[in-house]
């Protein structure tokens, strides 16, 4: 998966969570396992103001226009996956 | 050319006066006097309030008669030409009110803006001791109690925190903090128990020594359930919003920096003679002279640009505000210092040339590349955005023409700003950047039918490599959430210098017409695209891809500025007589 994937060959994953953890994990330069999805991102130094970026990575997958402060509300990956699966099937 | 937002700008020169007549009240003289005392310039700042500049603050859906930002900039701009150390002390209301205005209910912002018009000096209460620029590490805690909140703790190096009325206070209403965790609240001194406040004295400084830079110490202070801003945990947002328009009005103080050190350096050359002749008639004074004012041309331009697209490209500033307030304050601070080699020992001297207003100007200017948003916050700013930018570049986004030719135009008039429109990512990507193609296709067209233009389309050319060339840089980056590399800094700076690029061809492609159907001294600068060329000779110079502008280009600047600074007119792309022609 690229960042540059554009909306038409949006494909959404089956488990949004591994996607997300995935995805914070390649930000973080780490790997996908050692990401507890129930800790806060901030916790691993990431950036508030970077997380903003995130909006980009959803919106390009997922094809879902979400608000860029969607990683303050929802500050955890468990947290973001369940807003996300609601979102994808509303 | 006359540009529209001088309106405001042209009647406070009236008012003030010739900064060079000692018996004015903001004169040269007076402001050395207030420096060397470490004084407020109290007197001075009784005089802006007779003008009702306060009320230029506020934004006319909130009582006030702040229309467009532009003429904001251009307003301020006269106040620093002539000391910034006033325009810090006196602008800083607006920074103290901006909170309301972008995340406050329509009640509060007209509150606050009753406040500011009524003379009430506000303060940003954001920074602490131990923290610097790190607002989510702040200790401020603003505890919820029956009827609203209890501040306590201490707020430090905080303009107007001591002289001011009312501030905006950033406080911790989540113990745990987080982005969510913090909000702004207002606070008006004199509705606290006075046992609940106390100031922090005011620190002595290097520069701006007559501002107000102290502190205030929250212990128990009450503030009601209305002074919260917007929604509890929002306020990181809207400063962060605030900061999006308070960083592109700093290009007021560095413009007016500018022009004032401009002025003097000009004055100087015309008037030392060494050799048998003016310093000015030496090639390498000429050059010095010229190549300082192309610097200048490069960050009024992008001043135009950036104050116009806070309506114009509103939903965009966050990348904008970056870059304008990476680059002007930056370029500044090197034409300060390239002039300061021209005077020599008269910039260090306080008695001998102009009151010592040289070495002052550089020493009140060095504060606007540290507050606000340092420089290396603001390029930490432009990183954060490497991945949106080169994301909509590669997706082929679709720029949004109306609103960059709506900013680019000077004379078109605007729409009113909606600060509800401020975003915290550009999402569409940038704009100016994106359209970067087209405006040298363009160009290039251009220099086909008419070969003077010939130098400008190679300059524009280079421009578009550099941005390829800052493009594959952003992407061979790894992203950089945590740590930000070295490397990812340079490149920022490669990519403001691409923005600013953008922002001077756009500005010269959309208002040359108009600036040459309305002859004026400044005219020789829009014909053949002199300064454009120029401009951006400066910033690819900076970009490390250099394509210098013909020689001749530096001697039509230096002519234009020997006669604007000769006839008392505003050092610009624009012809504004100053209080001094008159």
């Amino acid at each position: 998966m690229t960042a540059t994937q554009s909306q038409s060959d949006t494909r959404i994953p089956t488990d949004i969570a591994d996607w997300l953890t995935e995805r914070v994990a390649s930000y973080l330069d780490t790997d996908a396992d050692s990401i507890d999805r129930d800790l806060p991102l901030a916790e691993y130094g990431l950036d508030s103001v970077y997380a903003l970026s995130l909006c980009g990575d959803i919106e390009d997958t997922l094809g879902l226009v979400v608000e860029p402060t969607l990683a303050w509300d929802y500050p955890t990956v468990t947290a973001m996956a369940e807003f996300l699966r609601a979102e994808v099937g509303a | 050319m006359r540009y529209a937002a001088f309106g405001d700008a042209e009647r406070l020169e009236g008012v003030l006066g010739d900064p060079g007549d000692p018996d004015s009240v903001f004169s040269h003289r007076a402001c050395a006097a207030y420096d060397d005392a470490d004084a407020f310039p109290a007197e001075i700042c009784a005089e802006l309030d007779g003008f009702d500049l306060a009320s230029r603050y506020v934004p006319t859906a909130f009582g006030g008669r702040l229309a467009d930002y532009q003429d904001c900039v251009q307003t301020m701009r006269m106040v620093a030409r002539r000391d910034v150390t006033v325009a810090v002390a006196h602008g800083k209301t607006y920074l103290g009110a901006v909170s309301a205005w972008v995340g406050g209910s329509q009640e509060q912002a007209e509150r606050v803006g009753a406040l500011v018009r009524s003379g009430t000096p506000m303060s940003w209460a954001l920074t602490e001791q131990a923290h610097g620029s790190d607002l989510l590490a702040g200790g401020v805690t603003a505890t919820r109690t029956e009827t609203g909140y209890r501040l306590d703790g201490e707020k430090w190096l905080i303009n107007n925190a001591t002289r001011g009325g009312a501030l905006c206070v950033l406080a911790r209403t989540d113990v745990n903090g987080g982005p969510r965790g913090f909000s702004v609240l207002i606070v008006e001194k004199d509705k606290l128990d006075p046992a609940s406040h106390t100031p922090v004295p005011k620190q002595r400084t290097h520069g701006i020594r007559g501002a107000d830079i102290s502190g205030i110490a929250f212990d128990g202070a009450l503030v009601g359930h209305d002074d919260l801003v917007g929604r509890e945990g929002t306020g990181l947002e809207s400063v962060l919003k605030g900061l999006q328009l308070t960083r592109t009005l700093c290009c007021a103080l560095s413009l007016g920096a500018s022009d004032h050190a401009l002025g003097i350096a000009t004055r100087f050359a015309g008037q030392r003679r060494l050799y048998g002749r003016a310093l000015a008639g030496l090639p390498a004074a000429r050059h010095a002279l010229a190549t300082a004012y192309a610097d200048h041309l490069l960050i009024e331009a992008v001043s135009v640009v950036g104050s116009r697209a806070i309506q114009a490209l509103t939903g965009e500033m966050s990348v904008m505000s970056a870059a304008v307030k990476y680059l002007v304050p930056t370029r500044t601070e090197a034409t300060i210092a390239a002039l300061r080699k021209l005077l020599g020992a008269r910039s260090l001297l306080r008695d001998v040339h102009e009151d010592g207003a040289f070495g002052k100007n550089e020493r009140d200017h060095r504060i606007v590349s540290l507050f606000d948003g340092n420089t290396l916050v603001c390029l930490n700013g432009l990183v954060n955005l490497f991945s949106i930018l080169t994301r909509t570049a590669e997706q082929g986004a679709v720029p949004d023409a109306g609103g960059l030719a709506l900013a680019a135009s000077v004379t078109e008039p605007l729409e009113p700003v909606d600060h509800k429109k401020l975003s915290l990512l550009p999402r569409r990507g940038s704009s100016v950047l994106l359209a970067l193609p087209s405006a040298v296709a363009e160009v290039e067209a251009m220099a086909v039918l008419d070969a003077d233009l010939a130098p400008l389309a190679a300059a524009a050319r280079s421009l578009l490599d550099t941005l390829d060339g800052v493009y594959a840089a952003m992407r061979g980056l790894p992203p950089a959430p945590v740590n930000v590399p070295p490397a990812s800094f340079a490149v920022a700076r490669r990519l403001a210098a691409c923005l600013g690029g953008a922002a001077v061809l756009h500005l010269w492609l959309r208002s040359h017409a108009a600036a040459l159907a309305e002859p004026g001294p400044s005219t020789p600068l829009w014909r053949g695209g002199v300064w454009p060329t120029l401009a951006l000779d400066r910033l690819l110079a900076m970009a490390g891809t250099p394509t210098p502008a013909p020689a001749a280009f530096y001697e039509t600047a230096c002519a234009v500025l020997t006669e604007q600074v000769g006839t008392g007119r505003l050092t610009s792309l624009f012809d504004l007589d100053l209080a001094e022609a008159r």
